[in-house]
């Protein structure tokens, strides 16, 4: 740990997303667009496995391949096992490959992996970091200059003694860890970071569909902050889950045919598992994809096809099981679908296209899902993760150590939020009307700049600043559903007026902005016709406001303060 | 909305209310605009202190 970090020897950060199943290097061109960086077998999506043959270790596809003839030798699915107690782990996904076994409290391996005969027992640790050793060796590799210092991504239920063992991994790897990130919140910076975003206040779900876990959170973005509002889990639901699924579909018309279940066979099923995950991916590119397999069972080889439609039908379950998934966090975040502006798929399981159809079914129209499937500038949801800790990766690589610890000391990150939205009342004749400033859960202190038409006439303008709620206000189809124009504002910061129509649905359901609390009233007096007025609110740590307000253009300015509430 | 009748205050401003309660959440250090507001509650500036600078 004590090697060249005192900021004299240069720092060379990539971005690293450690998973389960498979791990991502990425970087930042020099054009400053975040970039995966293949290994010398050419795969983006590096695989976590590690296996040993006569000594010699193997990683990636290659080490995946080991699966078959040399199971007990072969380490995979194993991120989640890091600083973990061996009693609190759950050992299935590594039913086929070298089992998790006690080693005082922590898990460990026993692997060949030397060239004599007699097992070594290898932690998790070990492990990681032999796995970390090769990621960085990959992507010095590719860059032609040592790779020293990595920001990882991991799960946002990460306990501090599983980041604490990451990071002693890491080291010991010579990977100097500069920060670890929420998965979530990376994807979400991966789509901000492109320079056709704008930054704006969203509600974003972020549903990180995996091999073997699958995890959804609620991610508010306010002012480009990202704060998780809530996170859910399923450990169980997976790519493995569809897979079993081909599995079974490929193993039944097996047995079929040849009388021999080549599920029952241990060859034979890691073969099956192997190709049927292949066949499972090459149905998200196509509509067609076949299964081979040499010597499935009783030296039998085997070949068939299967089509998407077919597929989807066999999966509609599991299917219903991931959109379950994203419901629940929305409902956890205690939101309606209503108020999510974005819906990010991420996670190499996000590529089935029946997946985003189905998650676009659950929202209303206007929010976007973020999915090869469904919208054509979608990054691929494999790359997520490492382009959001490779664009972190280069924003603070050049700072000091105790820089980038004093800033994500809790401290910092510990920040107010805004419970009930700021905005701005607007009366035109009977109806009142409110229009959010500063959204719920922004982060303070913080400030906003608006710009709205005055009156036709010109003259006097009054304003009033409120907090708002936003109600859910659901409306029976026989009288139609009244249209709620916005007032004359220029910048529409809210969706909050679409009339969704659903066929099948027998009421429509919108969101409706109530004001709740004035705080307070401003006039700007004489302003010439067609103009316009400028407001600015500035909020506090401390909940007090600054507010000015002026016609633009304008020389005097109305300005005032309002106190923090006493507590 | 233009100005109703009879409406005076000092200045033409007038307080009337304070914000309900904050909610403490933590936000995700991420980002560049996390990274500027980290240097400015650390170095305790103000968002326009820090835009001279």
């Amino acid at each position: 740990m004590s090697s060249e970090t005192n900021g004299a020897a240069e720092r060379f950060a990539i971005g690293i997303s450690f998973g389960n199943s498979s791990s991502s290097i990425a970087r930042l061109n020099p054009e400053g667009k975040a970039e995966v960086i293949a290994n010398e077998e050419g795969d983006r999506q590096i695989p976590s496995v590690l296996a040993y043959i006569d000594g010699e270790e193997y990683h990636g596809t290659q080490a995946k391949a080991q699966l078959i003839r040399n199971s007990k030798n072969t380490v995979a699915y194993f991120r989640d096992y890091l600083g973990k107690d061996f009693k609190s782990i759950d050992p299935t996904p590594c039913h086929n490959s070298a089992h998790p076994q006690q080693n005082d409290s922590t898990v460990a391996f026993s692997i060949c992996d030397t060239a004599n005969e007699t097992p070594n027992t290898v932690t998790v640790s070990e492990i990681t970091t032999r796995h970390l050793r090769r990621l960085k060796q990959s992507a010095s590799d590719y860059l032609g200059k040592e790779v020293n210092a990595a920001v990882i991504t991991v799960p946002t239920d990460f306990k501090d003694s599983q980041r604490e063992a990451l990071i002693a991994s890491a080291n010991a790897a010579g990977l100097e860890v500069l920060q670890l990130i929420h998965e979530p919140v990376a994807a979400v910076l991966a789509y901000d970071a492109r320079p056709e975003a704008v930054v704006t206040d969203k509600l974003v779900v972020v549903a990180d569909l995996g091999g073997t876990r699958s995890d959804a959170s609620v991610v508010s973005c306010r002012g480009g902050m990202y704060s998780i509002l809530a996170t859910a889990h399923d450990y169980e639901l997976g790519g493995a889950t569809l897979d079993k699924i081909i599995i079974d579909h490929f193993g039944k018309e097996f047995q079929k045919k040849h009388k021999t279940d080549p599920r029952e066979d241990v060859r034979g099923l890691a073969k099956l598992k192997l190709e049927g995950e292949a066949t499972r991916k090459a149905l998200s590119l196509g509509t067609n994809a076949s299964l081979s397999i040499e010597s499935l069972a009783n030296g039998i080889d085997y070949g068939s096809t299967v089509n998407r439609t077919r597929y989807e039908l066999l999966s509609g379950k599991v299917f219903a099981q991931f959109t379950g998934l994203i419901e629940q966090v929305v409902k956890k975040a205690g939101l309606d679908v209503l108020d999510i502006d974005e819906v990010i798929l991420a996670g190499g399981t996000s590529h089935t296209p029946k997946i985003a159809q189905l998650t676009a079914n659950i929202f209303p129209e206007t929010t976007k899902v973020l999915a090869p499937a469904t919208f054509i500038g979608a990054i691929n949801p494999s790359e997520l993760a490492p382009r959001g800790a490779a664009i972190q990766a280069s924003l603070i690589q050049e700072f000091d150590k105790e820089d980038i610890e004093q800033s994500i000391h809790p401290m910092v990150t510990a920040t107010p939020h805004l419970q009930n939205a700021i905005g701005v009342e607007f009366t035109s004749g009977e109806t009142v009307d409110f229009k959010a400033l500063l959204n719920t859960e922004t982060a303070l202190p913080a400030r906003r700049l608006v710009q709205f038409a005055v009156p036709k006439e010109g003259g006097d303008v009054f304003i009033r600043v409120c907090e708002g709620v936003r109600e859910i206000k659901v409306t029976k189809p026989e009288p139609k559903a009244k249209e709620e124009k916005p007032a004359k504002t220029e910048e529409d910061e809210e969706d909050s007026d679409f009339d969704s129509d659903d066929e099948e649905e027998e009421e429509t359901r919108e969101i409706i902005w109530k004001t709740e609390k004035p705080i307070a009233e401003l006039a700007v007096k004489g302003t010439k016709a067609g103009s316009k007025v400028e407001l600015m609110i500035h909020v506090n740590a401390d909940l007090g406001l600054q507010i000015t307000a002026k016609e633009v253009g304008g020389q005097s300015a109305v300005r005032g303060a309002v106190e923090a509430p006493k507590a | 909305p233009s100005l109703p009748a009879g409406w005076t205050a000092e200045k033409d401003f007038k307080s009337v209310g304070s914000l309900s309660a904050a909610t403490q959440r933590n936000l995700e250090p991420v980002g560049p605009h996390f990274l500027a507001h980290a240097r400015r509650s650390r170095h305790s500036r103000t968002f326009s202190e820090d835009e001279r600078i």
